[in-house]
């Protein structure tokens, strides 16, 4: 396909998303019935075993840890948005890995829907891309690879801020970006330009939401 | 870990879920079924089942897929339930109608009258990548078809938009 059609495609994808974007009513949640506490906890309500208790004992443990640690961003509340947005960095030290190896168009698309932003993906080596959870708002979650190592990127849709935000851990440094009604975050090393990558994602983000 | 706290841990977690993915449950069953006060029921019936059946979703990273499978399967449902019937665009009740609330954009209006006019077969997958943003294997295994024929269905119905709009 030329990149003549490409862009055509690209161009007419953006119009039907936005004619499929209908208002949504408020949520009207149903009545929820009661759950049987047996159902709450299956995970280990049906393990019928021979083991001894501490080993029951032990696997509860284990897997409330691992319930907590999986909601974990769920649940937590953040005085602020620059808290949570270096809070989240934590949550996901996977996507921090130096790698060579870029994720795919279709990845890609997936996690920044054409329903929420328009991304030129341009030059930049994209290795993580993974959809997550912001403020109670699904954030796309992409990582490039900086000089001195990955550089975050958090496409916030729905976090409008006044100004620029600085970010400061104690191994990164970044910035949030009001981009018209959300904003960009952007956090790499400390040593990490990131004046020039601000300038090109900014310029490659387009919200259609 | 008591049952009341449990069930409350169980709540928060549904809620949290909810309120993140409630916009794409009910824009898919919209364009699922086509009609805004059906769309809202079959949204309904899933946070039901999505509620009862919470303990088999092991990954909260894996709960859009689940919720909108969820939305796919009540939407089925109902219309099992239900005589089928057809859409006359000229004719539609204003449940129907509701969905092609006018923008400020003509061209846009013109294209969602368009995507509403589609066969099923053409509209979910068409929903499901561009909306959903979901890949052709990933539709593929939603609707049971195989690769090929999904992007098939993709390619007709762009075509079939381009056509509708070149035509108005």
């Amino acid at each position: 396909m030329t990149s003549e059609q490409d862009k055509k495609l690209q161009a007419l994808d953006l119009k039907i998303a936005k004619a499929l974007q209908i208002d949504v009513p408020e949520l009207r949640m149903p009545e929820l019935p009661d759950i049987d506490d047996t159902n709450v906890t299956s995970l280990q309500g049906h393990r019928r075993s021979m083991k001894p208790l501490w080993f029951a004992i032990a696997a509860t443990v284990v897997l409330a840890t691992s319930i907590s640690l999986r909601t974990s961003s769920l649940f937590q509340t953040y005085e602020s948005l620059a808290e949570e947005v270096l809070a989240h960095l934590d949550h996901e030290p996977g996507s921090l890995r130096i790698t060579d190896v870029a994720v795919t168009e279709q990845r890609l698309a997936r996690v920044v829907p054409a329903s929420l932003a328009s991304f030129e993906r341009g030059t930049s080596l994209i290795t993580y891309a993974q959809s997550c959870v912001i403020n109670g708002n699904e954030v796309p979650h992409l990582v490039i690879q900086g000089q001195y190592g990955p550089v975050t990127i958090l496409l916030m849709p729905e976090e409008r801020v006044s100004e620029s935000t600085p970010l400061d851990g104690e191994t990164v440094k970044g910035v949030i970006l009001p981009v018209g009604n959300g904003s960009i975050a952007i956090i790499g090393d400390r040593e990490e330009p990131l004046e020039p990558i601000q300038k090109n994602v900014v310029n490659s983000v387009a919200w259609t939401t | 870990m008591n049952s009341s706290s449990a069930e409350g841990k169980r709540r928060q977690r549904f809620d949290s879920l909810v309120t993140v993915f409630h916009q794409d449950m009910y824009r898919f069953a919209a364009w699922l079924c086509r009609d805004k006060a059906i769309a809202e029921d079959v949204v309904q019936e899933a946070l039901l089942r999505a509620w009862k059946s919470l303990d088999s979703l092991r990954d909260d990273a894996a709960a859009k897929h689940w919720l909108l499978t969820i939305v796919r399967r009540e939407n089925a449902r109902y219309f099992e339930r239900r005589r089928l019937e057809t859409v006359d665009i000229d004719n539609l009740t204003a449940s129907q109608a509701a969905l092609l609330a006018e923008t400020s954009n003509e061209e846009i209006d013109d294209l969602r009258e368009a995507i509403f006019g589609l066969d099923d077969d053409y509209r979910e997958p068409l929903v499901l990548q561009v909306l959903m943003g979901y890949s052709t294997s990933e539709i593929a295994e939603m609707m049971g078809l195989k690769q090929g024929a999904v992007l098939t269905r993709l390619h007709r119905a762009r075509h079939k938009l381009m056509d509708s709009v070149a035509e108005q």
